[in-house]
């Protein structure tokens, strides 16, 4: 099972978005996957927001509480990657509850992943937020190292 | 959609998109992995739209090679696969490094038939 120093190793600083500019769910996909594909040097930046947004076609990826976690598999990105992002204003990510999103999780993997790593770390970092404490703890991180230290201490 | 790989004549990218299509509707249609999405309070009601979405991307795929995609697939899970240090990561045989300076061109395994995706 995956350690909570192991989910957190996922995180890292140039991943991370204090203060998203998007005011559309579009826009904060876009915001994300170029954080990703600048970090990971990855040329294909349309076909991975093209899969986030089929991905969102299947269902919203925001189930509530302020709170998404848009993911998938692409061949794309050649590694797991996470990125954060919050946005104060909050954007209309057609959440289950018709709530403003304001925290982002963005997890996407490669296809070829034989432990299924990403569904792993996904359930992990859904655990992580279905806590209200730690989900508020989180939105309201002033920055990069509390939100490490947040998912470091969840002895998950 | 100003992203989208089909407005890009790169026959290749679409072939990649399609299978990241193709393993998201496989997903969905899992009773295991839509189990544990369920359970995570991911809604999975929408696999009429990616159907959809699969289908018009296909309209942009040229015929011959929406065939040898359908052909692989009867052998293979993974139809496209990437090259990493000039290896098919499908069989692990060696790629020419030609192959990659190939435009517009979706090259094929020599050895086990996939098709390659130079990242």
């Amino acid at each position: 099972m995956m350690t909570s120093q192991e989910l957190a190793s996922y995180f890292r600083e140039s991943l991370c978005i204090f203060d998203l500019k998007a005011a559309s769910k579009r826009e904060a996909l876009a915001e994300m996957v170029d954080v990703v594909c600048s970090e990971h040097d990855i040329k294909d930046r349309g076909l991975i927001l093209e899969m986030l947004l089929n991905r969102e076609s299947l269902g919203s990826t925001a189930i509530g509480k302020g709170v998404a976690f848009p993911h998938g598999r692409t061949l794309a990105v050649r590694d797991l990657s996470i990125a954060f992002a919050r946005s104060v204003r909050g954007v209309d990510f057609d959440s289950t509850d018709k709530k403003p999103t304001h925290a982002f999780f963005l997890i996407i993997a490669p296809p070829q992943d034989r432990d299924n790593v990403y569904l792993q770390v996904l359930g992990r970092v859904v655990d992580l937020i279905k806590d209200d404490a730690s989900r508020d703890r989180v939105v309201g991180a002033s920055g990069y190292a509390e939100l490490k230290t947040i998912i470091e201490g969840q002895g998950l | 959609m100003t992203d989208h790989p089909a407005r890009k004549p790169d026959q290749a990218k679409l072939l990649v998109a399609l299978q990241d299509l193709d393993h998201m509707i496989r997903d969905a249609e899992d009773a295991k992995t839509a189990a544990k999405m369920q359970e995570m309070g991911f809604p999975m009601d929408g696999i009429a739209e990616i159907k959809k979405a699969r289908t018009e991307l296909t309209e942009h795929i040229k015929p011959q090679l929406l065939n040898r995609y359908q052909r692989v697939s009867q052998n293979y899970e993974r139809i496209v696969v990437p090259v990493v240090k000039d290896l098919c990561t499908g069989c692990f045989a060696k790629v020419a490094t030609s192959f990659r300076y190939e435009k517009n061109s979706v090259v094929t395994c020599e050895s086990c038939g996939r098709i390659l995706y130079f990242t």
